[in-house]
């Protein structure tokens, strides 16, 4: 009798554990899918895609759903793209893949004239200077960033211009002040 | 020995370049004088400082005016007498020791007057300095700085006054002054970022002037035994030539190593899309 119900309780956890990794096993193809970037050329469509996936799963490959997205959108520059990705990273901010000010930072480094790279909370002479070349090296990338976001994706050659205007001027400003400055302590 | 005599003439001739151009400095500071700027990168001592240096400059400028021509003549005149291949002649001779007398007289002018001109230039260097230390490094976060330097109109309209130029090197420092001049006066004291930029254009200016000031008056009592060594000679070297074309394209204004500017461009301010995500 006993032996009986011991076979029956093995059979059961047997038919448990199967059920369990069939159960995975039907997941998973699923979740493979859902998080193939987006392709073709039509940016809203490729948001679309990027949402849904981005919801189901596949938060973690956020950076790399947003860069696909960057590279669809040179496809077709235009000024109503920057709307686009600031709703899409709004939304981003909503579903809680970003903070408020990760959103901000991302919007800003593509679309913005001025540079993320900037932000500091100390003087120049205590925060900057010490990090100059650094800085001007972010700087770079950002304008790099910039140029995909404003020239490339929103054709939006006059702010980009400002933008570009604004490294330079930087670089000089920050050139005198630091020299100014003096060595650091 | 001659590669030496070609890298002194050749630091003399940049000196004179960033010399001709200070006077240009004068009318900056008289019309900045004349604004009220919020950040004070340009109170009165810095603009009187300014002024003086430019004095200084000019009066260094007329004294290097004269002998520049006589130097233009006397090679005119090596020339026209062809000269050149006949060393030997010595009517030739006597040219050219004529035309080294006048670039001793040059190097006398510059040795004359660079003591003082080192002392306004550095003056004015410190006092730009203090300022800039004050007003962008320790008043300013980068952030803010950034802000600043894109106007306070920043991200709503395009600042059309802003000044179009930038970064030191790649342009005659006498078309940049004159440049500072139109911009200054066209901001009419309100734009700070035009200030932030011109200051720090100055300041490092007068910080490649002075170490450039430094290393010519070192030079200038070699040049002048070189000289005094080629009079007794009666020859005329090539870079003595060199020199002399040099100031002559200075003092005429001929064109050298010009870069493109970059141009701000003029366009109307754009009021196109505006995210909530905007900094």
């Amino acid at each position: 009798m006993k032996a009986a119900m011991k076979n029956n309780l093995t059979v059961l956890t047997t038919v448990a554990t199967m059920s369990a990794l069939l159960a995975g096993c039907s997941n998973n193809p699923t979740h493979a899918t859902a998080c193939s970037l987006p392709d073709g050329p039509n940016l809203e469509r490729a948001i679309s895609a990027a949402r849904f996936d981005l919801e189901t799963g596949c938060e973690h490959e956020f950076d790399g759903y947003f860069q696909r997205l960057l590279t669809i959108a040179e496809g077709d520059p235009k000024k109503e793209n920057k709307a686009s990705f600031s709703d899409f990273l709004l939304w981003a901010n909503d579903a809680g893949l970003l903070s408020k000010a990760q959103a901000r930072q991302t919007y800003n480094r593509y679309f913005g004239i001025k540079y993320v790279s900037l932000v500091s909370d100390y003087s120049v002479c205590a925060q900057t200077c010490p990090h100059q070349s650094d800085v001007m090296r972010d700087m770079n990338r950002e304008l790099a960033d910039k140029e995909q976001g404003l020239l490339k994706i929103s054709a939006d050659r006059l702010n980009y211009t400002r933008a570009s205007n604004l490294y330079q001027e930087t670089e000089l400003v920050l050139e005198a002040t630091c020299e100014a400055c003096g060595p650091i302590e | 020995m001659k590669t030496a005599r070609f890298c002194e003439r050749k630091a003399a001739r940049r000196f004179i370049k960033q010399l001709l151009s200070g006077c240009l400095l004068l009318p900056v500071a008289a019309y900045a004088g004349s604004s009220a700027p919020t950040i004070k990168l340009f109170p009165t001592t810095v603009l009187e400082e300014i002024k003086h240096t430019g004095n200084v400059a000019a009066e260094m400028e007329s004294g290097l005016q004269s002998v520049i021509s006589q130097l233009d003549e006397q090679q005119k005149l090596y020339i026209d007498s062809k000269c050149e291949g006949n060393e030997g002649d010595p009517g030739c001779e006597r040219i050219a020791r004529q035309l080294g007398k006048s670039y001793l007289e040059m190097l006398n002018v510059m040795a004359d007057k660079l003591p003082e001109m080192e002392t306004a230039v550095n003056a004015t260097s410190s006092s730009l300095e203090k300022r800039i230390r004050k007003e962008l490094g320790q008043k300013k976060t980068s952030w803010t700085l950034q802000e600043l330097l894109l106007g306070t109109e920043a991200g709503k309209s395009a600042a059309a006054s802003q000044p179009s130029l930038r970064g030191r090197s790649g342009m005659r420092l006498s078309d940049r002054f004159s440049q500072y001049y139109r911009l200054v006066a066209r901001s009419g004291g309100k734009t700070n970022s035009s200030l932030a930029v011109i200051a720090s254009d100055i300041y490092l200016d007068m910080q490649e002037t002075s170490s450039l000031i430094a290393r010519t008056r070192e030079e200038i009592s070699r040049a002048t035994l070189m000289e005094q060594l080629n009079q007794s000679f009666g020859t005329i070297t090539p870079e003595m030539q060199e020199v002399v074309a040099g100031v002559k394209a200075i003092l005429f204004g001929e064109e050298l190593d010009v870069i493109p500017m970059a141009i701000q461009p003029v366009a109307p301010a754009d009021h196109g899309f505006e995210s909530a995500l905007q900094m």
